[in-house]
């Protein structure tokens, strides 16, 4: 006990006599430390966003989009009956039917054709719909005499921003002359975008907004997505012979995961900073232990064995990159969860995910790992030196 | 004089000390040497610059181990112990008094006195500071105990040397030209106050040296040259030069 405090005492006196060229030899961890965190974080960054904007495009991992065609149209019924059977059969509770349309709005400028999306209420888990205000569909809103409409942020404009908590109402002329109820606004995938909006498929039919080109999207999940749509091929090709009926993944990670270049990009960098700082480490505590050999061979000559040097110089380096590594992390966390960072790097997202903990851990653990290497290097050569030539250095 | 007076702390047996050159030829650095070391001797060893007298010291205090011959310290064959265990020997029962002082830099007086003491366990460690203060208070510098190493005279720092040798209360100190770097008068003081305190503990005290002053003081002499030991008569110590 008492030669594991002594050898702490030591190593807090070395840093504490050492105090400027330590404190030098830690800004360049720190430095290295912060670099490689915040490269992760930022890449984390990026990865997430780029993700939540594949994932609003195309769909979840692993969204499957379900497609019968033939020489003819297959009934709609029968499709319906099919969907509905395929999705009990193998336990799927995530779904919608996406259709693209068109109709007019009456704004206060007069009557606009919008863009329709005729969706189910599965549509915003499968897609990651993120509100600007108010709420996306629920179960009973396809009940609604009046039907509910989530509408962008282009349409929210033009209609005059009114407050959703009033339960603002838009008209639908046409052959079927309908008043929709807002209850949410999403923003605009990009500026200047047309307005558009979202409605339910019993909405749409009690305004008579006929969809056109109906797909129907399941949420399978990555891991049963391979099986099941084999399966689904099949029980699909089984129910419309005759027909060409397919099953095909959707979402962006369909193909592998695009998003693996720009993380091995990340990680090469983050690894070249880290070497880039073990390098310089490893340089300073080499040069530190030369001036030092004086000092090793009189501490050897009043006692110090050879572990103990070696424990002195290794514990000397790791306690003092463990604290850079901390400063590191936190000037890293500081940098990536400023808000002009993260709007810059992720400008797809509307929430930002908490700072990565693998990040901060691989932070620190770098810095603890560079201090080991670096002090194991010096500490071997500490032990190798010669006692009588030290005191005589 | 205590228990352990006149106990034999160093035994040397035709003992040699040769290396190795870069041409593979030995050099024979000591040859022969016969020297035993009782606890309470005063031995002074004089010879000329190069003639090994920085290599008996090393080997007087486990710094390094006979090439041939027997080497016991406190009774253990030195070849049978290894590096830690000599190292621990070292630190608990030698201390040393080096030519050139060997201060550590950017320590104070105290804290340079305290380290030998960061080696030692129980009590000695709890209480090293307290320990340190009195050994330096003992060498008539308490007063400088903050201060700096380059801030003290080349007396006050061999005074600094010697409370870091003594601290640890060694039953040998081997003092390697510890005058060397000195004027007369104050190498004169530095040598009292090393033969004090270690008459005071009955430490045995080594004094290697080529100022004949200096190894008058002592109670036995040797010269060495050529690697060779032999006694000589005190009165004859004058007149040795380097």
């Amino acid at each position: 006990m008492t030669g594991f405090i002594s050898t702490l005492v030591e190593a807090w006196q070395e840093l504490r006599i050492n105090k400027v060229r330590i404190l030098l030899a830690l800004l360049g961890v720190a430095l290295s430390v912060a670099a490689l965190t915040s490269v992760v974080g930022v890449g984390s960054l990026a990865r997430e966003g780029m993700k939540v904007q594949s994932e609003r495009n195309g769909g979840r991992v692993a969204t499957l989009s379900l497609n019968v065609s033939g020489p003819t149209m297959p009934e709609a019924a029968k499709l319906e009956k099919a969907y509905q059977g395929i999705q009990q059969r193998y336990g799927i509770t995530t779904s919608t039917h996406v259709s693209q349309t068109q109709a007019g709005f009456q704004f206060p400028r007069g009557v606009t054709t919008v863009n329709v999306t005729i969706v189910d209420v599965g549509y915003g888990i499968i897609h990651r719909v993120q509100l600007q205000q108010g709420s996306w569909f629920a179960a009973d809103d396809g009940k609604r005499l009046a039907p509910a409409v989530v509408v962008s942020e282009a349409f929210y404009n033009q209609i005059g921003r009114p407050n959703l908590t009033t339960h603002p109402t838009v008209t639908i002329p046409g052959d079927q002359p309908a008043t929709a109820v807002m209850i949410g606004v999403v923003p605009d995938s990009y500026p200047n975008m047309p307005p558009s909006a979202f409605i339910l498929a019993e909405g749409a039919a009690m305004t008579g907004i006929k969809p056109q080109m109906s797909e129907f999207k399941m949420w399978v999940g990555e891991e049963q997505a391979g099986a099941l749509t084999a399966a689904i091929n099949a029980d699909l090709q089984g129910q419309f012979p005759g027909y060409y009926a397919q099953a095909n993944r959707m979402d962006y990670a369909a193909y592998g995961d695009p998003l693996a270049p720009v993380q091995l990009v990340v990680g090469g960098v983050a690894g070249l900073v880290l070497l880039l700082g073990a390098v310089g480490m490893l340089n300073i505590s080499m040069v530190t232990v030369r001036y030092r050999v004086r000092e090793i061979g009189i501490r050897r000559s009043f006692g110090a064995t050879s572990g103990r040097i070696f424990v002195g110089v290794m514990m000397e380096s790791v306690v003092a990159t463990a604290v850079a590594g901390l400063a590191g992390v936190m000037v890293a966390v500081a940098v990536v969860k400023h808000p002009w960072i993260e709007s810059k790097v992720a400008p797809g997202l509307t929430e930002y995910p908490a700072f990565p903990i693998e990040a901060a851990l691989m932070g620190f653990g770098a810095a603890v790992l560079v201090g080991a290497l670096a002090g194991a290097i010096p500490a071997l050569v500490a032990v190798r030196v010669k006692v009588i030539d030290a005191i005589r250095f | 004089m205590d228990q352990t007076s006149n106990e034999t702390l160093v035994s040397l047996r035709s003992v040699t000390r040769s290396v190795r050159l870069p041409d593979d030829q030995d050099l024979h650095i000591l040859t022969g040497i016969d020297l035993e070391v009782k606890s309470g001797d005063h031995t002074a060893i004089v010879g000329r610059s190069g003639c090994g007298k920085s290599t008996l010291l090393n080997l007087l205090g486990l710094l390094d181990i006979p090439t041939s011959g027997e080497l016991e310290f406190l009774g253990q064959p030195a070849e049978r112990l290894g590096n830690n265990a000599r190292a621990r020997l070292r630190g608990s029962t030698v201390g040393f008094v080096f030519q050139q002082f060997n201060l550590l830099p950017g320590r104070s007086a105290l804290d340079n006195v305290i380290t030998p003491l960061l080696y030692a366990k129980g009590k000695e460690f709890w209480q090293r500071r307290e320990i340190a203060m009195d050994m330096l208070d003992r060498v008539g510098l308490a007063a400088r105990a903050n201060t700096m190493p380059n801030m003290l005279s080349g007396g006050e720092q061999q005074r600094v040397a010697i409370a870091r040798a003594l601290v640890r209360r060694p039953r040998l100190i081997l003092a390697d030209e510890p005058t060397g770097a000195l004027d007369v008068q104050t190498g004169q003081s530095v040598m009292a106050l090393l033969d004090t305190v270690a008459t005071e503990t009955s430490a045995a005290l080594v004094t290697i040296t080529h100022d004949t002053n200096v190894a008058a003081l002592a109670r036995a002499c040797y010269r060495l040259d050529s690697g060779v030991l032999s006694p000589l008569p005190m009165p004859e110590t004058v007149g040795v030069s380097a």
